[in-house]
């Protein structure tokens, strides 16, 4: 497998990070190498987040993404959307949130930009905020198919406590469900 | 060694470290980068009959550290840049009074608040003198997520051989990345644990600090029988304030003298492609990673370029680096300050004409600048 790159982005508080740290988890569980680093402002909450995580067979040194290497990034809040797009390789795949984030008619050009409302999904349907994370990372996965769907959903229920093992899987299948429909529906124009 | 695999960050792998090499006692206050080793350890030592203490702020946080020393146990705390600057005091008296510690320093933008949330490399020149006096400090730096745990275990074997304060640098990048290490098992660990010297004869022969010049005072610990005194003053072979003009300059002559004399214990670097090297970059830490990687596409391309890594920074590798530097006429150091170590670089090497790569911004430098930066030399 060849390096995947990939960018989550947010607001502090709304839980990117661990949706990276599953990823990476599950990558080395297969016997590969993956890495999730965090940045993000020394507001506690409402400050841009990016997450990037590099999935590799080979070792991997440098933690971070490189601009314009980024396959994929998946975005919940347009200050960060703004902030972090350009690190996505031209033809590279951005999934939004369309009740929050906004791409110029250029963006929608220059990447493949799919909208995909995660946080109503994961408030309205799941029916708890929080697993908008999982949603996240069905939905990374399904575009990317960087993991084994079982590898991955069994790394995702040891990190979360079992009492919630239930909806945590609704989450995941309902970010499937939605991200197959998106890849079926293409790109906004 | 048998090892074994964890997936965590560099942060959580440095606590796990401390309790791995016999720690009990940990005292601090929560900054950020470093916080989430107060919160491991605070989970890890109460388990084994150890302690945690969240203190009233940094000073408090060093002073029960040190005091939890003197009584025999290993004793951590853990901080940021603006933490050692209120640490340095309680440091120095460390120093003088030769109690061994062990301080992660996890470092983030400064001076000052600075840029909490960000990496930095600013701490290097302050890791070598953050108190006043002359003392020689023993400085380690992880430069990936295995050496988190490996260096911090090196630290307090070293502090209890050398007796006294050993830092161990983290930044931003590593305390918060996370992924795979393989490390050590704990048995391997405990295995290695070199634990301080005691003397064991009689009371009234007993001079902690009445020792060689090239050795460490031997502190037996608190409430067993044995008396002395701690003071920051100079003092004499008891602990005693003294002013004696040979004892004041024998004492501080041995404070240098017994890291001096053992160096090549102390020493640790890694070379990385140096072998046909021609273009020699110096960088450690986080930094060392992006160098890796620039490293990787130079070679590609046909560039010989090779890393020189001090994993101790003080005392500096520098007959190491010297060995290099007479060889290699392009020489760059990659440093997230402005070129805190690429004067230690140029004392080392006798060289003025070593090129620098620097960010001072909470960015970390990536491995293209320094491709780039390299085709330029």
């Amino acid at each position: 497998m060849a390096r995947t790159l990939m960018r989550f982005t947010g607001v502090g508080g709304q839980g990117v990070l661990l949706a990276g740290e599953i990823f990476a988890a599950a990558k080395i569980k297969t016997g590969g190498y993956g890495l999730k680093t965090a940045t993000y402002t020394s507001q506690v909450r409402g400050g841009p987040t990016v997450v990037d995580i590099t999935l590799d067979d080979e070792e991997i040194f440098y933690p971070y993404a490189n601009d314009g290497e980024v396959n994929f990034m998946l975005s919940v809040a347009d200050v960060s959307y703004r902030l972090f797009k350009n690190g996505v390789q031209p033809g590279g795949t951005i999934v939004i949130e369309p009740n929050l984030v906004h791409p110029t008619e250029e963006d929608k050009k220059k990447w493949n930009i799919y909208e995909i409302p995660i946080i109503t999904i994961a408030k309205e349907e799941v029916g708890n905020v929080i697993t908008q994370s999982v949603v996240a990372l069905a939905i990374a996965n399904t575009f990317t198919n960087a993991l084994d769907k079982k590898v991955l959903v069994d790394t995702m229920l040891s990190k979360v406590p079992e009492k919630v093992h239930a909806v945590n899987l609704k989450a995941y299948e309902l970010g499937e469900k939605y991200a197959k429909e998106a890849i079926a529906q293409g790109p906004a124009q | 060694m048998s090892t074994r695999e964890i997936i965590s960050t560099g942060n959580d792998l440095a606590a796990r470290a401390a309790v791995d090499a016999g720690c009990k006692f940990f005292a601090g206050y929560p900054i950020t980068p470093s916080s989430e080793i107060m919160h491991t350890i605070s989970d890890l030592l109460p388990k084994i009959g150890g302690a945690a203490i969240q203190m009233e702020d940094e000073i408090a946080g060093v002073a029960a550290a040190i005091g939890a020393s003197m009584s025999g146990v290993r004793s951590l705390t853990a901080t940021s840049g603006p933490g050692i600057s209120l640490k340095a005091e309680n440091l120095g008296l460390a120093q003088m009074t030769e109690v061994p510690l062990v301080v992660v320093n996890v470092m983030r933008g400064g001076p000052s608040t600075g840029l909490p949330t960000r990496v930095s490399q600013g701490d290097v020149a302050q890791a070598k003198n953050p108190s006043h006096g002359d003392y020689k400090s023993i400085t380690l730096c992880a430069g990936n997520l295995a050496e988190c745990y490996t260096e911090t275990v090196r630290a307090f074997n070293l502090a209890d051989r050398f007796m006294q304060p050993v830092f161990v640098l983290l930044d931003e990048t590593l305390g918060h990345m996370h992924g795979k290490a393989d490390i050590p098992t704990a048995e391997a660990i405990k295995s290695g644990i070199k634990p301080r010297k005691t003397f064991d004869g009689p009371a009234e022969e007993y001079h902690p600090y009445g020792v060689a010049q090239d050795e460490p005072a031997v502190l037996n610990p608190m409430f067993k029988g044995y008396r002395y005194h701690f003071t920051g003053l100079h003092h004499d072979k008891n602990g005693f304030p003294t002013e004696e003009i040979e004892t004041c300059r024998l004492l501080i002559e041995r404070l240098f003298n017994k890291v001096e004399a053992h160096q090549e214990e102390i020493d640790s670097y890694e070379e990385f492609m140096m072998d046909d090297a021609e273009v020699m970059i110096v960088a450690y830490g986080s930094v060392s990673l992006a160098a890796k990687e620039a490293i990787r596409h130079l070679r590609a391309e046909g560039v010989k370029a090779g890393l020189f890594r001090p994993i101790t920074l003080w005392p500096s590798p520098a007959k190491a680096i010297k060995k290099h530097t007479d060889k290699i006429k392009k020489v760059l150091c990659v440093e997230l300050n402005i070129g805190q170590y690429r004067d230690e670089v140029q004392r080392a090497s006798g060289r003025l004409d070593i090129e620098g790569l620097f960010k001072v911004n909470g960015r970390p430098i990536s491995p293209f600048e320094i491709v780039n930066k390299v085709k330029e030399l």
